[in-house]
């Protein structure tokens, strides 16, 4: 399940268990490749919560996570960060980070 | 479906040149002309306009003295005899330009006869000698050979600065004359950003390809011929997130990889930068010298100010020269600790071309980029200098000793950020070439020559060499441009200087990988928009796609068979490279992307090509058969 969120929104979030959060600009073309692949990992995945963070428009909550560049993927489990990725990446690699939180 | 966009297809560089010494082959065979009648063909192999070749057949055998003689006088004249026989092809090297050279051939048997060839005219804007100073004493019949650092081409110049050889292919980065009197270098085929081709090529001077050793990790910087003649090449993997950090061996008959050596496996990555280092580029390695003696070799790193000596075999640190500031308190031991005049001692920074002399001393071009490991201690370029230096290092005690060096007193005069090497001919006889001078309203650039602008006025690139004999200028050469490397050559060899044959293409390029994911969007018949000026050059192993598009927007290649589809991903974000050690394949508008993709990676049969841009995909009404 993919959702967009704004600093608020995401503060107010149940973050019990697994889940990715994905810091990405609408002015970036692999954050736009990026948002396709997440759309292939969440068709194989349809219960795994991704949500998707504005960069320029959530500052404060980009420097809480220490975001420095977009796209970023925070890996987390029970609210707290597993492992991160930075730029864009291909399916599998994502998926394998999913496995990993969610065991 | 018609073309919509424009679809280059050529045969290899290779394959032409192939065929056009068939044809002036055939043509000996059928006319067997004498000497009288002697058949010249100017550019035999189509990239050489200031080379001929002179084709006949004599009834007996005989030898063939070749003389190209000099614009001014006698003493000018480059002479070569030629082995027996009946069936004659002499190349001619060196015509001058915009004249017709006289070019005599005499033989054994008494005949001769005097040909008047003329050049073909080189191409506009090329790099020019701006000063020379040297006597045809010192420097005879030689050439500087110089490499180019961007769109320029690989040209040299003789004692008075005259262009004797150029190549209108730019090919890349060194060139060495290997053992059967071929030189190899860089190829001119683009293969990856930002300055990364194909591979080597070997070549002889009238510019036939003999070998193109293609490399899935590309080709950049620098090569070595071992004794045996297999080549020890700088290169990468471009599948991990590092770049200019490994070292192969290639089989110079068949150009696979024998070994190779990684130097993540030997170096810390996070240390010890330069000012240009990232994580991407962490190393930069730019030169490569084995040494026979301890079977070692050594390795210059621009991004951690150091030049790396390990061991051939076993991959094992011994010894690193440069600046120990910033390194782990573990690999302090392979440090040297500076004796003798120290007031007179500097460290190198960012240098290039390390070359260790017989007895062990260490050289290099100490381009002295930042000259500190310390970001408030950084120089302005204008207040540092660049220098051919030369190290003695005792390794017993891990000491250095700087025993040499020229150019520090020249200061922003002689001062390149980038690029440059050094040769050692004899004791106190080298080569100090600064091939890569920059400047902005008459202060040395900040900016890399690649990166300057050279229709703005105040602006200028330039490259300077020298030659020292005992601390003597005996040789100076100063020309337009940036060029990468100087290598003073003969212009011919003992050995054969043309043989026939059809050149081969060896080793593989890497299969491009695809992009796993491609977005489920509108497939349109509308045409792609003329503005993203889209442009496919195909060849026979590869494609280069060429396209511009808006920062940040998304885009793909799609290759389409109709049951297979494969998706090469576009990075429209701009990039800023810290090191652009050849322009060769910048753009001028940074909006322009180029991408190669190699044949090998394509779905089978024939693939449509189509372009995602943003929203949607575009036919392009181009056809590849794979």
């Amino acid at each position: 399940m993919i959702t967009e969120v704004n600093t608020p929104q995401y503060d107010a979030l149940d973050k019990k268990g697994p889940m990715l959060v994905e810091f990405y600009s609408k002015t970036c073309g692999p954050c736009k490749m990026l948002g396709f692949v997440l759309k292939d990992v969440d068709k194989s995945n349809p219960d795994f919560r991704i949500y998707q963070v504005e960069f320029n428009e959530n500052k404060e909550l980009k420097d809480r996570c220490g975001v420095k560049g977009f796209p970023t993927l925070l890996f987390m489990k029970d609210g707290e960060e597993v492992s991160r990725l930075e730029g864009l990446k291909q399916k599998p690699v994502i998926l394998k980070e999913i496995e990993k939180i969610k065991t | 479906m018609e073309n919509r966009v424009e679809h280059v297809r050529y045969d290899h560089l290779i394959t032409r040149q192939n065929r056009a010494e068939k044809e002036f082959l055939a043509r000996l065979e059928n006319k067997k002309p004498s000497l009288e009648n002697a058949i010249v063909v100017v550019n035999p192999y189509l990239i050489n306009p200031l080379a001929a070749m002179i084709l006949f057949k004599t009834d007996k055998p005989a030898k063939a003295v070749l003389t190209i003689h000099g614009k001014r006088n006698d003493r000018e004249d480059i002479v070569h005899e030629f082995p027996e026989g009946t069936s004659h092809a002499l190349p001619v090297l060196g015509l001058y330009e915009g004249m017709k050279t006289r070019v005599t051939v005499a033989l054994s048997t008494g005949e001769a006869k005097d040909f008047m060839i003329e050049s073909q005219p080189l191409p506009k804007g090329i790099c020019r000698c701006r000063n020379v100073a040297t006597s045809l004493d010192y420097f005879g019949t030689n050439w500087m050979f110089l490499t180019p650092a961007g769109k320029n081409l690989p040209t040299a110049f003789d004692y008075q600065g005259d262009i004797r050889w150029i190549l209108t292919e730019n090919t890349m980065f060194d060139i060495k004359r290997v053992k059967n009197g071929n030189i190899i270098t860089g190829s001119s085929r683009f293969c990856h950003m930002p300055y990364n081709s194909t591979g080597l090529i070997e070549l002889n001077l009238l510019g036939k390809i003999y070998k193109e050793y293609r490399m899935p990790g590309c080709y950049h910087h620098d090569h070595f011929e071992m004794p045996d003649g297999n080549l020890l090449v700088c290169t990468q993997d471009f599948s991990r997130d590092t770049v200019e950090d490994m070292l192969v061996l290639l089989d110079r008959e068949t150009g696979e990889v024998l070994r190779s050596w990684d130097y993540r496996n030997m170096l810390p990555q996070d240390v010890a930068g330069s000012g240009s280092q990232d994580h991407h580029d962490w190393f930069h390695n730019n030169a490569v010298w084995w040494n026979e003696k301890d079977n070692s070799i050594t390795i210059s790193g621009r991004h951690q100010d150091a030049v790396v000596n390990f061991d051939y075999e076993t991959g094992k640190v011994n010894w690193i020269v440069g600046d120990p500031e910033g390194w782990p308190e573990d690999m302090q031991k392979y440090f040297f600790k500076p004796v003798g005049d120290l007031s007179k001692f500097d460290w190198q920074y960012e240098q290039h071309a390390c070359v260790i002399c017989p007895d062990g001393d260490v050289m290099c071009f100490d381009n002295g980029h930042w000259r500190s490991k310390n970001k408030e201690k950084y120089l302005k370029n204008r207040d540092n200098f660049s220098r051919g230096v030369r190290y003695r290092i005792d390794t017993k005690k891990m000491e250095i000793e700087q025993v040499w060096q020229y150019g520090k007193e020249l200061g922003q005069d002689f001062f390149s950020p980038y690029i440059c090497n050094v040769e050692y001919y004899g004791e106190g006889h080298y080569l100090v070439h600064s091939g890569g001078i920059g400047w902005d309203h008459g202060w040395a650039s900040e900016k890399l020559g690649a990166y300057i602008k050279l229709d703005d006025e105040g602006y200028d690139i330039n490259s300077k060499t020298v030659e020292l004999k005992d601390d003597v200028v005996m040789y100076y050469l100063e020309v337009d441009g940036n060029f990468y490397r100087a290598e003073k050559l003969s212009p011919y060899h003992d050995g054969d200087n043309a043989p026939f044959g059809d050149g081969k293409l060896l080793g593989h390029l890497e299969v491009t990988p695809d992009f796993g994911t491609i977005p489920e969007l509108e497939e349109t018949s509308e045409a792609v928009d003329a503005w993203n000026q889209i442009r496919i050059e195909e060849d026979e192993d590869r494609l280069v796609f060429h396209g511009r598009f808006q920062r940040g927007q998304l885009a793909m290649v799609i290759m389409d068979n109709g049951s297979e589809k494969k998706g090469y991903f576009i990075n429209t974000a701009a990039v800023n490279y810290l090191a652009m050690c050849s322009g060769a394949y910048l753009e001028d508008d940074d909006r322009v992307i180029k991408m190669n993709i190699s044949k090998s990676s394509l779905p089978a049969g024939k693939c449509e090509v189509k372009v995602l841009v943003e929203d949607r995909i575009f036919q392009t009404g181009v056809v590849i058969c794979n």
